[in-house]
């Protein structure tokens, strides 16, 4: 089974992710997902591509306390939570993260959470290449 | 010798992924920033974060020790 906390250039499963957390436990609920995936819109201007960049060894680190955070303040079964640092076109992957409970409030909630936090906390950037130049992203809330 | 990082806009803004600052005995995270800013004005700017060994630091007075790491990064946007 793959490590539930990964980052990495190539795409990903989203079935496989949550089958990963199926086999885990029987005992769950709920499922919560959230897929961020690329637009070619953006501040107003088409966008061809979008560049990732991590301070890998501390993102991965920041990604896993994530993890475990979460699982204990929502009493979750499990979490996963994928990344790519690579340059995606617009329909592409971006991030998955998927929050397991035995009730759904808690995987929704959860799943806000985490998407939330690794914006604030770990340590990538993304930057968007359009017709008019290259620009890195100012954080959005 | 200490190991100097910069990603995303940061490493736009110095035109450089890595660098290195020779280590003294006593010094502090200020004296890299310093060091850095003297041949990088205005690099600073935009640096929300900063890491020592991979740990964030807010305390400039941080005493370092020979082989850290120290990376410099603007606010994150992943996700």
């Amino acid at each position: 089974m793959s490590n539930p906390v990964r980052i990495q250039t190539e795409d990903f499963s989203q079935d496989e992710e949550i089958n990963a957390l199926k086999v885990g436990s029987k005992r769950i609920g709920g499922i919560a997902t959230f897929l961020g995936c690329a637009r070619d819109f953006s501040e107003g201007r088409d966008v061809s591509e979008i560049g990732f960049e991590a301070y890998g060894p501390m993102a991965l680190a920041e990604m896993k306390k994530l993890r475990e955070e979460a699982i204990s303040r929502f009493a979750l079964l499990d979490a996963r939570i994928v990344h790519r640092v690579t340059t995606v076109h617009a329909g592409d992957n971006i991030v998955f993260i998927a929050a397991a409970a035995e009730h759904r409030a808690a995987a929704l909630e959860a799943c806000r959470w985490m998407i939330d936090e690794l914006k604030e906390r770990v340590p990538i950037w993304k930057k968007e290449i359009t017709p008019q130049g290259d620009s890195w992203v100012t954080p959005h809330p | 010798m200490i190991k100097v990082l910069f990603f995303g806009p940061v490493a736009d803004r110095v035109q450089m992924r890595e660098t290195q600052v020779e280590y003294t005995p006593g010094m502090t995270l200020h004296d890299v920033i310093a060091h850095i800013g003297m041949q990088y004005p205005g690099a600073f700017s935009i640096v929300s974060f900063i890491a020592v060994n991979q740990t964030q630091v807010h305390d400039k007075q941080t005493v370092l020790h020979d082989n850290d790491e120290i990376a410099f990064m603007a606010k994150f946007s992943g996700g």
